[in-house]
């Protein structure tokens, strides 16, 4: 059985996947995620999951944070506004920006093939 | 975990489902957060009014945009809120729409018109999000993951906001004087989002001990002030003379609490203004109508088809 391994580094964040181990049971899977996946990285915590418990929707099923253009629903679109009197909003418009660079990088890659 | 062991480990994202808390911790959190939860979502409903209202159809679909983020918030938060074990999300649901379920003063005033739009969707938005930005640090692990989400989104929402306030004081002399009005109507209110003095808070001291909160309703008020009333003024719009602002020693703003409607304040609550009942009770009656909604996804949920087999 293959067990989907999930590693948090610190107290507080996100438990991020890692990689997967082959185990009889979930005690086994607990073991080998320590040795393969913590053993020498920090590690606070790890999960194990069954793989078929997994539920995926991939790219061939779904057009991914949509195809049409929503440009209204991002920040930068109202670039006529100076976001950066406010951290907070400054920030946003910053991790906005990045997923839609990512997002296009993808879009263009995908393009290519 | 007592509650000293708590609070001397108070601190960012320190604790989690894993950990033994003590109930108190778990009440004062699922009090926070539920009341959170539940201004998303009467704030949604107060902001759907808007897309009616928009003048141009970009604006209808950013407003629609924003209903939605907002109705997700209130997702994620019901969530996090659950994670304590204290209240389940059907319960807390149920408190919004009995009456009992508590959220910002700002939500209790019923709207119907445009030049409204920027009040919410710039001033308390942008309250709300100098709030929640501090509250990536609360203690409570999957509270402050809801604010990694939360306020990813909100940038837009506090930039289409001033976009609109713009676009309005750029407009006709008429279109500004009602944008004036309309501003110095809900003034108030909005100096009155960050809650009472951290004296008259009852809850403050102990959010504070055990890292739920991190900063106080004083604190964000005035810094809230001091980037907003330059933008508010930026765009044209005077500062009403009353509630009186001030500039303390430090050359921060701040304003004379006793200017503002405290009576008012607590009256909404206590869920008891006339706003108060039209927006819970108009609430309630959308809740009520789509029923069948839940139903039908509660009846798939216990059926044979909807459970998933257990995989050892």
């Amino acid at each position: 059985m293959i067990w989907e391994v999930f590693r948090q580094e610190k107290p507080g964040d996100y438990h991020r996947h890692v990689g997967n181990v082959h185990a009889p049971d979930r005690d086994m899977a607990k073991l080998f995620a320590q040795i393969q996946h913590a053993r020498r990285m920090q590690t606070n915590s790890l999960w194990v999951v069954p793989q078929e418990e997994v539920g995926e929707v991939d790219t061939e099923d779904a057009a991914f944070g949509g195809r049409t253009d929503k440009a209204y629903r991002w920040a930068m679109t109202y670039n006529d506004i100076d976001s950066s009197f406010a951290q907070e909003v400054e920030d946003s418009e910053a991790e906005q920006r990045e997923a839609a660079r990512k997002r296009r990088e993808q879009l263009e890659s995908e393009g290519q093939r | 975990m007592d509650i000293e062991t708590v609070k001397e480990r108070a601190g960012p994202r320190q604790f989690g489902p894993n950990d033994d808390m003590p109930e108190e911790y778990r009440k004062a959190a699922t009090r926070m957060i539920q009341f959170h939860a539940n201004s998303e979502v009467m704030g949604g409903y107060l902001d759907k009014e808007f897309t009616r209202h928009a003048p141009s159809l970009d604006r209808k679909l950013a407003n629609t945009a924003k209903v939605q983020d907002e109705i997700g918030h209130a997702q994620l938060l019901y969530r996090a809120a659950e994670t304590l074990g204290v209240k389940t999300r059907d319960e807390m649901l149920d408190e919004l729409q009995n009456g009992e379920g508590k959220f910002l003063n700002c939500f209790h005033y019923p709207v119907d018109s445009w030049y409204e739009a920027p009040m919410i969707d710039f001033f308390v938005d942008g309250g709300a999000m100098r709030r929640q930005a501090t509250l990536k640090s609360t203690s409570w692990t999957p509270y402050a993951h809801a604010m990694d989400k939360v306020c990813f989104e909100e940038g837009f929402h506090v930039k289409h906001g001033e976009s609109i306030l713009r676009e309005l004081m750029r407009g006709s002399k008429a279109t500004q004087e009602r944008t004036q009005e309309t501003f110095e109507e809900w003034w108030p209110r909005i100096l009155q989002f960050f809650g009472p003095t951290n004296d008259q808070s009852t809850h403050n001291d102990f959010a504070m001990d055990v890292g739920l909160k991190t900063v106080t309703n004083d604190e964000l008020r005035n810094s809230f002030l001091n980037m907003y009333v330059p933008k508010a003024e930026k765009y044209g719009l005077e500062i009403p003379e009353s509630p009186r602002i001030f500039e303390r020693d430090d050359g921060t703003m701040a304003v004379r609490e006793s200017d503002l409607d405290w009576d008012e304040f607590w009256t909404i609550a206590k869920n008891d203004s006339d706003g108060s009942h039209e927006q819970i009770g108009s609430r309630a009656r959308r809740q009520e109508a789509v029923a069948w909604v839940r139903d039908s996804l509660d009846n798939w949920e216990g059926s044979a088809a909807g459970t998933p087999q257990a995989a050892d």
